[in-house]
């Protein structure tokens, strides 16, 4: 379970190095066009920078990934937890600029998002008592 | 006969062997199933919660001015003061314009052309016309203009605006043509010619609409301001704040239109004076280099 929360932890952060390399270069991003997913639409808009910043909310990303990727190779009592819950209200904000304000989705936001997802759940599952094989609930 | 070992319990009660170990280990924890399911659950009624809201909260769109009005939100627009025009300078816009290299583009008469591609679904093609209108008028005219809004389903839906499909432009100092490739619920309405589209390959490498052309002497792509701007206003109420002084509206537009101006005097050599002349685009021609 921890070598899945590390390469969870590892992939986010080469996804938001990706993005953060796409935003400073200009170039375009590898992301299909429409209705209802459009990366640059989400990357160019108010909320593709940090709040009176122009730096990109990908940056928070590489952060988040990396302080989660030393605390899944030391895992330490209730950080991992505590961490990975502080990115799973990050990710449900996110996807409320997405869904709601913006109406589009961007791809690589999502396999981020997806990412801290697997990692909170891998947290949650290791905190919580598990029943032993072959035990009824 | 062998002693009987002294049991526990009551006096009397029938004896019973003593579990020292129990039987079997008592269930203390949930299945591992349980939590996964439970996490994705959750998020998947939270996402649905969003997408309700979402449909519940994105506004019809407007229904599109009669041509009358339409006229007099286009002259609230364009009657912006020329000293106002100079007091906003670049204001909020941001200025996307680059110099470009190629062969000088005409138009038809075969004055310098500005050629503008876009579709009518596109926020940003929205938000980025207002201040072609006001810049382009400043030139000549424009007849035939119609009001529509943005997708109801892109990004910044319903954004007012106008299209430039099926209206046409005069001017003595230079030509206008644009190309709607598609109309706001994403069905082609005009096709760029084969140079257009070499045009765009050489200056938008990202494809990105709107895309203007000052005569191949300047090129920009996207929007210079946020189409969040404009959310939830009518046409007039955004010529209204356009015209007004001290508006985020006129700040974003007028600046906006300068910037263009600016790009239009350099292809048309400073004409007219009255336009071309004026501090602010003096002082934006050189910023454009």
């Amino acid at each position: 379970m921890r070598l899945i929360a590390l390469a969870a932890s590892v992939a986010g952060i080469a996804v938001s190095i990706y993005l953060t390399a796409v935003h400073f270069a200009g170039v375009p991003l590898a992301c299909p066009t429409g209705a209802a997913v459009n990366c640059e639409a989400v990357l160019s808009s108010p909320y593709g920078v940090i709040a009176a910043t122009s730096v990109p909310t990908s940056v928070a990303g590489i952060v988040w990934f990396a302080i989660s990727t030393i605390l899944w190779l030391w895992p330490r009592g209730r950080l991992p937890l505590l961490w990975s819950t502080v990115g799973m209200v990050t990710v449900i904000y996110l996807v409320f600029i997405e869904i709601v304000r913006l109406g589009t989705v961007c791809v690589w936001c999502s396999v981020a998002h997806f990412l801290v997802l697997v990692i909170f759940i891998v947290a949650l599952t290791r905190s919580v008592p598990q029943a032993d094989a072959g035990g009824t609930a | 006969m062998a002693a009987k070992r002294p049991q526990p319990g009551r006096k009397g009660a029938p004896a019973s062997p003593r579990r020292t170990q129990p039987m079997r280990k008592p269930v203390s924890g949930t299945p591992a199933w349980v939590v996964p399911t439970a996490v994705v659950g959750a998020l998947a009624v939270i996402i649905a919660a969003f997408l309700v809201y979402r449909y519940y909260t994105t506004p019809l769109p407007p229904k599109p001015l009669a041509p009358d009005t339409t006229l007099t939100v286009i002259s609230t627009l364009a009657g912006v003061p020329a000293a106002r025009s100079d007091t906003v300078g670049q204001g909020s816009a941001d200025n996307r314009i680059k110099p470009v290299s190629g062969a000088t583009l005409t138009g038809s008469s075969g004055k310098p052309e500005v050629f503008y591609l876009g579709a009518e679904y596109c926020p940003y093609c929205a938000a980025q016309r207002w201040p072609l209108i006001l810049a382009m008028s400043r030139f000549g005219t424009f007849s035939g203009l119609h009001t529509t809004s943005s997708s109801s389903t892109d990004v910044f839906p319903n954004t007012p605006t106008f299209t430039f499909h099926g209206a046409t432009y005069t001017s003595q100092y230079l030509d206008f043509r644009a190309v709607e490739t598609e109309d706001r619920a994403g069905n082609a309405l005009e096709t760029p010619t084969s140079q257009d589209q070499a045009l765009v390959r050489q200056y938008d490498s990202s494809g990105s609409i709107p895309f203007v052309d000052f005569g191949n002497r300047y090129a920009f792509a996207g929007a210079m301001y946020s189409p969040d701007l404009l959310a939830g206003m009518s046409w007039q109420a955004v010529a209204d704040a356009a015209a007004q002084s001290g508006s985020p509206q006129e700040a974003a537009i007028v600046g906006s239109a300068n910037l263009m101006t600016a790009a239009v005097c350099r292809m048309t050599a400073d004409q007219p004076s009255t336009v071309c002349a004026s501090p602010a685009i003096q002082a934006l021609e050189k910023k454009l280099g």
